[in-house]
């Protein structure tokens, strides 16, 4: 039970980071329990978030989670139910009822110190289109897509453009696609197997699977090193987009 | 041909919806017959029926799901939408109006406010900026995005592993939860690609919807300071953008993964059982039918109620103990998880309230608004355990 108690722990102190902003919901929510006086409020904002946070620590709590069938990596989702913005934004309002404009930009201020900018993400970047996947993506997919939901193809990508391609074109199968990136989840792919893990591709071996999956086209990154040249294993170099070289295999039909 | 995209943005994601929560609003307090109460009632009743209507196509049809899941669909949001603006109309006859009086009400707001709702709409200008010009990567894009766009473009759903595009046995494990076929559905009738429906116009739809809804909880939670309720926003949208302290905050999903259905769980969902609960045990000043007294004069506190002063109490509660019950169920687009985390909350708020209430009868209706989440939770226990298998 100990231990349950522990990891809960650590799954409370990964979802808030440790930042200081949940000090603040902390004041704010001690605030409240002293100052508010209005029943309904008090049972929303400071009854209701101390009962989630000792149910989410309470050992039970866990077991049951994950006897119900849940995901147990999804426990942390329990703590959206304690509303930390609203207790913070209506602690500061009611804090500086009496001196608003020092109170907005005072309460502003520990909000930008205390927290971390959203933007300032490593996963966010400018977008390339509408469809927010990479133009080089695009550009792959309308090479090779059959352009008719009702044709397949089948093609095998690079590790690093298999999240998009069905974004886009959902008429392009592929052999493997995010399973085989996602360590443990423990797929295995002959393809895959093939195709990203050794540093020099084995031709051979590659075509091999890739003739029992009816992969027609292969996908590969300039840098990509293989044994033999994929041509003279009897591929056909159809294109090349933004460094991507992309062959064609004339024995699948 | 741009133009007749928008206009069928406009249509369903708020004409529709829109009209479809005109339905909610006679059975709620005259002080939440707003517009915008209306719109957050009309998602609710969409979603509600997304799940009704949805379920039901997934579990039962192998092939052409998505097409008949629209030809089922379309007719319940039209009737629904039609029956909203039948009912306001029958209602306007006999006295009942929408409150647009908030809206339009701008000479009693102090400069100060004016100032900090000017920052808020900069600061909501700012988020819907990015949100359509940042792309933001996430992994498990490549399952829900993916599903959306092959109920659109292959016309199954559920049936496809979106991961490699192989036939599969329905996936019992997601297939309640249906966010990503609305979002298909919304990019098929505006004639949309779903990935950029869910990327590019969602966002612009979500953010501000989930600010509406903190803005009805700002109004019920400064119901009498009506000043504070700018601020209140301003400090809500900024927590929302530095909110960001890890990667599993409801701040974090709101502004880099607004069109999943998980997010939609911890913006939408779960603050409008708060706001729902808040709503619920407001006590409002309502006015006794009696005699009006005349002007001037007075009369003792056991003779007021007669006539006709206002004595406090609560209004509208039939008409969001309803909306919650549709909330229950309307969760389950966004996951399974949503449905137990929101009648959680439904049982706790309602045991709390009953307690202080001194009201067995609230555990009541409480546990009747968990019954539609309840026959969801017990679907998705017989799929996932093969008790049920389809």
């Amino acid at each position: 039970m100990y231990g349950i108690f522990m990891e809960s722990l650590v799954i409370f102190k990964l979802y808030t980071g440790l930042k200081p902003l949940l000090l603040l919901t902390l004041l704010m929510w001690l605030f409240l329990l002293v100052m508010e006086k209005n029943k309904t409020v008090r049972i929303v904002l400071v009854y209701a978030p101390f009962l989630v946070a000792a149910l989410f620590l309470f050992p039970v709590s866990r077991k049951a989670f994950v006897a119900a069938g849940l995901d147990g990596e999804t426990y942390y989702r329990v703590l959206w139910t304690i509303p930390m913005g609203v207790i913070y934004c209506y602690g500061a309002c009611r804090l500086f009822v009496g001196h608003r404009r020092i109170g907005l930009v005072a309460a502003c201020v520990l909000v930008i110190v205390c927290g971390s900018f959203v933007y300032q993400s490593q996963y966010i970047s400018r977008a390339e289109n509408l469809y927010h996947i990479p133009d080089t993506v695009v550009k792959i997919c309308d090479r090779i897509g059959s352009g008719d939901p009702q044709v397949r193809v089948s093609a095998v990508m690079p590790t690093e453009l298999i999240h998009f391609v069905r974004q886009y074109d959902p008429s392009i199968n592929m052999p493997y696609g995010r399973e085989m990136l996602v360590e443990r989840w423990e797929y295995y792919n002959a393809v895959y197997e093939a195709m990203e893990k050794p540093e020099v591709v084995n031709m051979e071996e590659l075509l091999s699977a890739t003739r029992q999956e009816h992969c027609k086209y292969l996908v590969m990154g300039q840098e990509k090193q293989t044994d033999t040249d994929p041509e003279e294993s009897g591929l056909l170099l159809i294109d090349e987009i933004d460094g991507y070289r992309i062959y064609e295999d004339p024995e699948v039909e | 041909m741009l133009v007749y995209k928008i206009v069928g943005l406009i249509f369903w994601l708020l004409i529709i919806p829109f009209c479809m929560g005109l339905l909610s609003l006679p059975l709620l307090g005259r002080r939440h017959r707003t517009p915008g109460v209306a719109l957050l009632g009309g998602y609710i009743l969409q979603f509600t029926l997304l799940e009704i209507v949805g379920i039901p196509v997934v579990l039962l049809a192998v092939y052409h799901g998505f097409s008949t899941f629209i030809k089922w669909y379309t007719p319940f949001l039209v009737v629904f939408a039609l029956a909203g603006i039948w009912v306001t109309y029958l209602k306007k006859r006999k006295g009942y109006e929408l409150n647009f009086k908030e809206y339009f009400s701008w000479k009693e707001v102090s400069w100060e406010s004016l100032v900090c709702w000017l920052l808020f709409l900069g600061i909501l200008g700012f988020q819907l900026y990015m949100a359509f010009t940042r792309a933001s990567f996430d992994g498990d894009d490549a399952y829900y995005g993916v599903q959306a766009l092959t109920a659109q473009r292959i016309d199954t759903l559920y049936r496809v592993n979106p991961y490699t595009g192989r036939s599969s046995p329905l996936d019992v494990r997601h297939a309640l939860a249906l966010f990503p076929i609305w979002e298909a559905y919304v990019g098929s009738m505006s004639g949309i690609h779903a990935t950029i429906i869910c990327h590019s116009v969602i966002p612009l739809v979500l953010i501000p919807l989930t600010y509406l809804l903190y803005y009805q909880i700002g109004r019920t939670l400064f119901k009498k300071s009506r000043g504070m309720r700018a601020m209140f926003m301003v400090l809500i949208a900024l927590w929302q953008m530095f909110g960001a302290v890890s990667i599993y905050t409801t701040e974090t999903f709101f502004l880099t993964r607004t069109w999943q259905g998980k997010s939609f769980a911890g913006n939408f969902v779960i603050p409008a059982v708060l706001w729902i609960f808040l709503c619920l045990f407001e006590k409002e000043k309502t006015r006794s039918r009696g005699l009006q007294l005349k002007e001037g004069w007075s009369i003792t506190e056991s003779g007021k109620g007669i006539l006709g002063e206002k004595k406090e109490g609560y209004q509208g509660q039939a008409g969001f103990w309803l909306l919650l019950g549709c909330l229950n169920l309307a969760g389950g687009a966004s996951s399974s998880l949503a449905i137990l985390l929101s009648c959680l909350m439904t049982a706790g708020f309602g045991l709390l309230f009953a307690l202080k209430e001194r009201q067995p009868g609230i555990l009541v209706r409480a546990a009747l608004s968990c019954v539609p989440g309840g026959i969801y939770v017990l679907l998705y226990v017989a799929l996932t355990h093969g008790l049920l298998i389809v």
